[in-house]
């Protein structure tokens, strides 16, 4: 599999079908009713090492707009927060960012 | 029920007899739901909140996910649901956890709460049950929401304690 290898900068002399591939994927958490809002917060934090005020305006976020981008970067490493989220129970998914 | 709380650095609670029970019974039944086909068991809305989609509209992207992640994820669940299985008193009494046992706890009573919620079709406007004073206790769908509510609250007690805990350790 391609990925850690390839250089993360690429040079902006871009036709559009390049800044297509260049746009940044991201990792979206979606509102559910069963996970506790405080057990939110603390896998933001446990997972991506977000201090308590930017854990809990992400949960907000999730709980009042009905999602959250709390992640963003390469396909695979979205892919892995998106894991990574699943493993916690948190309703996840990951996408090329809009 | 004693929620938990943090004593030094172990996550302590106590279960009576008959809690203990029921949260055994629902490990047995999480395992195997777990452990079933993924082909035979495909459908399951139960399971398709416990390993879900990858990929909120492009089915292909979400099925390289789900070859790339499932067994693990599969696999992961199950080894939290026996430690916690390991740690839980069968006859009831004190529990007492270390900070990665307590995480395993952590996510698998968070799996019960999502699987029970899904099977009662659990809503951000559903409430706990009343309690039941006529005494004919007949109400199946009203003692599982108990439970449900039940784990809630061993499950919120549990964070409240880690994160009071990291909290004091700064």
């Amino acid at each position: 599999m391609a990925g850690p290898l390839a250089p993360a900068w690429t040079p902006e002399t871009t036709t559009g079908e390049e800044s297509e591939l260049d746009r940044p994927w991201v990792t979206v958490v979606w509102d559910d009713p069963v996970n506790l809002m405080t057990y939110v917060t603390f896998v933001l934090q446990e997972l991506f090492g977000y201090d308590e005020p930017t854990a809990t305006e992400l949960m907000l976020q999730v709980h009042n707009e009905g999602k959250a981008i709390v992640s963003s970067g390469p396909r695979e490493r979205m892919e892995h927060d998106t894991n990574r989220l699943h493993a916690y129970g948190l309703w996840a998914t990951y996408q090329r960012d809009a | 029920m004693r929620p938990f709380r943090r004593r030094g650095d172990e996550l302590v609670a106590r279960l009576v007899d008959a809690e203990a029970g029921i949260v055994g019974l629902l490990l047995d039944q999480l395992e195997q739901l777990l452990s079933a086909d993924p082909v035979d068991s495909g459908g399951d809305p139960v399971l398709a909140r416990l390993l879900p989609p990858g990929h909120a509209s492009d089915p292909e992207i979400a099925a390289d996910y789900r070859d790339l992640t499932e067994e693990g994820l599969r696999s992961d669940k199950a080894a939290d649901l026996a430690m916690v299985r390991a740690t839980l008193p069968p006859e009831g009494g004190e529990i007492r956890l270390d900070d990665e046992q307590a995480r395993a706890w952590l996510r698998t009573t968070n799996d019960l709460r999502l699987a029970l919620g899904t099977r009662l079709g659990v809503t951000a406007e559903t409430e706990p049950p009343e309690l039941d004073s006529s005494g004919d206790g007949a109400d199946e769908e009203g003692s599982q929401l108990a439970v449900y509510y039940w784990l809630t609250a061993v499950q919120g007690s549990l964070v409240d304690a880690l994160v009071a805990g990291r909290g004091g350790r700064r």
